[in-house]
């Protein structure tokens, strides 16, 4: 009975030590207390999932992979031709290029700045991220509207030494 | 007459001994992470212990015991099996996790081994993690058979030699956690993201042409964290020490909602 009140009162005052966590954090951006060990609920809970949101799951998944699949031909047909494209086909690559890029970095902040941990300061770099596409979306249009679109602006950037010196030569 | 004889059997024991004992040990040094849960202040630590390679067994967890029976018997691993089916020796060996049991010691001497618990994971002590996390998230997999209708004869459900080809490469998985634990988007977000090894036995339970909850198990994935974490890094196949490749199980989850 003694020894019993013994082994209560050890196993009341020390739980099982685990190391401490000791990963990466972004150190300007506040973040949620974690749960000890990673583990919610009792360990022999089940893993509780995130909720159903298909426009999250392989709705997302789908359209990821259709940009993806997309940007082959956009950009074969460029390479292809030189680079005189037309004006459609410059834009076309311009969305699919702007869309794939805007997943790609959604991915990078669902990964590195989780709302399990940063809770409010996940989706600030969402909108963040949607504020840059958007202005970059304006620049699509602005460069395909004034300017001779992306193809046009890299291939301005292979030739533009040779420009100048040609210039400098005159 | 008897001192000849005598002086003969020395000299041939001698002999036979000196064709082992005079050659020097071929000491290795296996650099071991060690701490200590009664001292959590004290931080993790490296401790090298020195095992003759000549008076061990091939496998690193040979070694480990030989230390752990002769050194240091602090030294805390899980082991049981010794032979690949159990999963409990899971742990990072020059860099690379596997089994002790199934991982050769590498026989040049002069080169130490590193030996860590898995990777990224909450340690109890020396090379044990905490895998609590990791079974509840099998658990919520359901990795059981579902049926909402039997054979009207009350016998076996049966399955197709084909549909039982599909099971191969899945069911073989032991659950050590050595892929799960290698994957990077598991380190940063084990919390939600189910890992390598779960996900495989989710797609085992998927393809069992048995189970009648794939509608079920295929929802329960439906989320930004759970399934789509997964990059196709392919560490988990690099790593698997059972020869599995549960990078294209994941794959063929993804095939097999992307049309739900």
């Amino acid at each position: 009975m003694l020894q019993r009140s013994f082994v209560k009162e050890g196993l009341a005052r020390r739980a099982l030590q685990c190391t401490a966590r000791r990963n990466l954090t972004i150190p300007f951006l506040s973040t949620l207390p974690q749960k000890a060990g990673g583990v919610v609920g009792t360990p022999n809970d089940a893993y509780h999932p995130p909720a159903v949101d298909k426009m999250h799951g392989s709705y997302h998944w789908d359209f990821e992979r259709a940009l993806a699949v997309a940007m082959v031909p956009l950009v074969t047909i460029p390479l292809a031709a030189g680079g005189s494209i037309s004006t459609v086909a410059d834009s076309l690559l311009a969305s699919v290029l702007l869309g794939h890029v805007y997943i790609g970095f959604q991915s990078c902040i669902i990964d590195y700045i989780p709302a399990r941990v940063y809770g409010k300061n996940h989706n600030y770099a969402m909108y963040l991220l949607t504020l840059g596409s958007v202005f970059s979306a304006l620049g699509i249009y602005k460069l395909e509207t004034e300017e001779n679109g992306i193809i046009g602006v890299l291939s301005r950037l292979w030739t533009a030494d040779r420009e100048s010196q040609e210039s400098k030569k005159d | 007459m008897n001192g000849l004889v005598k002086q003969r059997v020395a000299g041939g024991i001698l002999r036979r001994g000196l064709a082992t004992a005079s050659q020097t040990p071929r000491l290795k040094t296996f650099k071991i992470y060690r701490w200590n849960p009664d001292k959590p202040a004290e931080k993790p630590r490296l401790q090298s212990f020195q095992v003759d390679l000549d008076d061990c067994g091939p496998m690193v967890l040979d070694a480990l015991l030989k230390i752990k029976d002769q050194q240091d018997s602090s030294l805390t691993l899980r082991r049981s099996c010794r032979e690949g089916i159990c999963g409990s020796c899971a742990m990072n060996i020059g860099g690379r996790n596997t089994l002790a049991c199934l991982c050769k010691i590498d026989q040049d001497h002069k080169k130490e081994t590193k030996i860590y618990p898995l990777p990224h994971m909450y340690i109890i002590k020396d090379l044990v993690p905490d895998l609590t996390n990791f079974y509840q998230q099998y658990k919520s997999i359901q990795p059981y058979l579902q049926r909402s209708t039997f054979p009207a004869d009350g016998k076996e459900v049966l399955q197709s030699v084909a549909d039982r080809k599909k099971l191969d490469g899945l069911y073989e998985c032991i659950l050590c956690a050595c892929c799960s634990t290698a994957c990077p988007s598991y380190w940063w977000n084990q919390e939600q993201y189910l890992g390598p090894a779960v996900l495989m036995q989710a797609y085992r339970w998927l393809v069992d042409s048995r189970d009648q909850a794939g509608a079920i198990r295929k929802n329960m994935l439906q989320n930004s964290m759970s399934l789509y974490r997964c990059h196709t890094i392919m560490n988990c196949t690099r790593t698997c020490p059972k020869g599995l490749n549960p990078g294209l199980a994941i794959a063929e989850i993804k095939k097999a909602i992307a049309t739900d």
